[in-house]
């Protein structure tokens, strides 16, 4: 090889390498303009990203996107991503403080003191309170109190509200009749009827189908606890499983799940629940309300029009079922914040929610629950129930899914792990209560 | 590589051919500056990334760097859920690898014989291998179902007692080392059976002409001759299994109570879930130094055998 094939090589080398730089850097420079955005630019093409999960609200709300676009001239970029990859792409883009999320959907039961401790959401109470900002056709009263209270964390809004959910028993109304049940009135009367249910059946149906994934148990156990009168946490920021109420949730909902549950009720969540429920296994189904379009799914159920729902009953403490909800907050790093709160307004409007309500998902305003369109669209029984288990959720719900903490998913673990070892027989009630006790306010504090 | 051509030569030729020279030593570092761009990109900066994390406190909003030395590390001492996991991910090790390296061997060499319909065998056998692990995760929950599942009806049909499989402590590991033995052999069997090919036949005719039995020429034949691949094959299931993590995420994360907990899932579950990056990173790290170690294992035990 000679010096000048040598210095072709090179000279070559270093303007293919140079060429990359230039490529890199104005790449870059786009960006940064693209997020500045200049004022002559932005009213003509601003872009905002909304970060959402694979839920049925995203896909039930996706089609009409293109709507509020034309309206706006905003272009909004859907960034759809699974349960777990969704919280982790939020919470690294947001601890990077990185502008590159504007709207993202948030589980506040979940992450919402956490991410609002890190200063990750932008507070919604100015854009609520400025009328140019949110016109009164808006009707933020709409709101119900459990979903709406459930976006205000510490006293400061964080996000709306989108979708409500929440445990309700789904059961085999043609078991019941059989075997002459009556609707469970009290906590006792379920286990009641668990019980019954695989008597008459001679243990070919079981009683209850629950949940048993760890870090799944308190959505389903919270009520139970609610229902003996207590609250997770007392005044002084203590939980209070060493109250002898925490004995009895633990021991009424071991019971259900070890005697009268199916096998293996340890590892299952809400899949497990409806599949077993659907092939006509179990007589009852503890779950998600949600789980209502599986179980009524003519493609895998068996048990379609033996339907019926209620609402987990009450305990000595009163009846106070958990409210889930699921809010779409703005991330306080965004460079669009007007542009995003335009999305939050429109997608959250009365309007967008009665139109995602007629295709499945549960308002959490009150005036789509009062609508005609909406009554007239409930046209089974099942649906009825349904509709009505869901609305006493809603305005008697505790949107406390597990103990408010920073480390919520640790404590919620805790718990679902001991709870799991007395449905195992190697714990008993009072033992779990006592270890969650412990471990649980190690994890808080 | 030739020696550059100069030209002339004396005092007035030096500059030129330092010139040479360092032309020569860009085009070097140019050439090679893909490679070492993307080793930094790729393995230094975020292994340096979590030995950054494993020693500073990572917590949503904190911004300030806040270093806690080795408290990540003391923490693993005492955490029983820790030391559970290590041993999981050990008994999940050492069990799958042997298992499936004996499995392996035997579907390989039976693969390599011509055989009619060989070719569909391979292709189909290989299918486990092929799937993603997710998909493979929630077809087991189906069958391993202790209600709906194949697996319990199975068992009724022989008349056996049915099993809580995943749900029970005492079985979930054995439940996890049948998937994954369903899951992996194959791909042992695939190299071994390329190594099976490879073998010279001299060996085996030998053998044959000497009178040796059928067990005979597998075990002092076959075996030494394969040696260095089924290495090869062991080396590359090690790193994984150390890893463990897909089919238990999906299918019982880790629980019933810990029992499934590996060390991979512990790491992401304390890094996602828990927000806690700083303690993800340093098991992450542990982790890491516990594949080098089996690696360098079984790196040295396979120099020894050629």
């Amino acid at each position: 090889m000679n010096s000048a094939t040598r210095r072709v090589i090179s000279v070559t080398s270093a303007i293919t390498v140079m060429m990359l730089l230039i490529v890199l850097i104005s790449g870059c420079s786009q960006a940064t303009q693209g997020s500045a955005g200049g004022t002559q630019s932005k009213k003509l093409s601003e872009t905002i990203t909304v970060l959402a999960e694979k839920h049925p609200w995203t896909t039930a709300i996706q089609p009409y996107i293109p709507e509020f676009e034309k309206q706006t001239g905003i272009k909004v970029n859907l960034n759809i991503l699974s349960e777990q990859q969704q919280r982790a792409k939020s919470l690294m883009t947001l601890q990077a403080k990185s502008p590159d999320i504007d709207v993202f959907m948030s589980l506040k039961s979940l992450e919402g003191l956490a991410y609002e401790k890190a200063g990750f959401y932008e507070s919604l109470d100015k854009y609520i309170k400025d009328p140019t900002l949110t016109p009164a056709d808006y009707k933020i009263n709409d709101f119900m109190k459990g979903p709406y209270d459930g976006e205000r964390i510490e006293g400061k809004l964080v996000g709306i509200p989108i979708i409500v959910e929440g445990p309700v028993i789904f059961y085999r109304k043609d078991l019941f009749a059989e075997y002459n049940i009556p609707i469970p009135k009290t906590l006792n009367d379920l286990v009641a009827a668990a019980k019954t249910v695989e008597q008459k059946s001679n243990g070919h149906v079981y009683g209850i189908a629950l949940r048993g994934l760890p870090p799944a148990v308190c959505y389903d156990f919270g009520p139970f606890f609610h229902n003996m009168g207590l609250e997770w946490l007392d005044k002084n920021g203590s939980l209070n499983f060493d109250k002898p109420g925490a004995v009895t949730a633990i021991n009424t909902y071991c019971t259900l799940a070890a005697k009268y549950g199916p096998p293996g009720a340890v590892n299952n969540n809400f899949y497990q629940d409806s599949s077993l429920f659907a092939q006509g296994k179990v007589a009852m189904e503890l779950d998600s309300s949600n789980e209502l379009a599986s179980i009524i799914d003519p493609s895998n159920s068996k048990v379609i029009g033996k339907i019926g729902v209620f609402a987990i009953p009450a305990g000595p403490g009163g009846n106070h079922p958990t409210v889930l909800q699921w809010g779409i907050s703005m991330s306080a790093y965004s460079q669009h914040k007007d542009a995003a709160w335009k999305f939050i307004r429109w997608a959250t409007s009365p309007e967008m929610q009665l139109k995602l309500a007629l295709k499945g998902i549960a308002s959490p305003r009150a005036s789509t629950w009062d609508n005609a369109k909406f009554k007239a669209s409930l046209k089974s029984t099942v649906k009825k129930e349904w509709a009505k288990t869901l609305e006493f959720i809603l305005k008697n719900g505790n949107p406390e899914v597990g103990p408010p903490a920073v480390k919520e998913a640790e404590v919620r673990q805790v718990i679902g792990n001991n709870i799991d070892q007395v449905i195992l027989g190697s714990e008993t009630p009072q033992a779990a209560a006592n270890k969650i006790q412990q471990q649980a306010m190690e994890v808080i504090k | 590589m030739s020696a550059p051509s100069i030209k002339g030569g004396g005092v007035a030729s030096y500059p030129r051919l330092r010139k040479v020279k360092r032309d020569d030593r860009i085009t070097g570092f140019l050439m090679v500056s893909p490679a070492v761009v993307f080793t930094l990109a790729m393995i230094i900066f975020p292994i340096g990334y979590a030995v950054f994390l494993s020693v500073t406190k990572w917590a949503p909003g904190s911004s300030a760097i806040h270093f806690v030395g080795l408290n990540n590390f003391g923490r693993m001492l005492s955490d029983h859920v820790f030391w559970s996991s290590f041993r999981v991910t050990m008994i999940l090790f050492v069990a799958c690898l042997l298992i499936e390296t004996i499995i392996g061997i035997y579907l390989g060499i039976f693969l390599s014989k011509d055989i009619p319909g060989q070719k569909v065998l391979q292709a189909v056998i290989l299918i486990p291998s092929i799937i993603a692990s997710v998909a493979i995760g929630m077809m087991w929950i189906q069958i391993l179902d202790p209600t709906l599942g194949f697996a319990n009806y199975l068992l009724s049909v022989v008349g056996l007692k049915p099993l809580a499989w995943l749900a029970n402590p005492d079985t979930v590991l054995q439940s996890l080392i049948i998937i994954d033995v369903w899951q992996w052999s194959p791909f042992m069997a695939l190299i071994i059976t390329g190594g099976m090919r490879t073998l010279p036949s001299e060996p085996f005719e030998a053998a044959v002409i000497d009178g040796a039995s059928k067990w005979q020429i597998f075990r002092f034949v076959t075996l030494p001759l394969l040696r260095p691949v089924v290495m090869v094959a062991v080396l590359l299931r090690s790193v994984d299994l150390v890893r463990f993590f897909d089919t238990v995420y999906i299918m019982t994360q880790g629980g019933p109570n810990n029992a499934s907990m590996t060390l991979n899932v512990y790491s992401y579950l304390q890094g996602f879930n828990y927000m806690d990056m700083s303690y993800g990173s340093a098991i992450m790290l542990f982790l890491l130094l516990l594949v080098m170690l089996i690696s360098l294992v079984i790196t040295k035990l396979r120099g020894r055998t050629s």
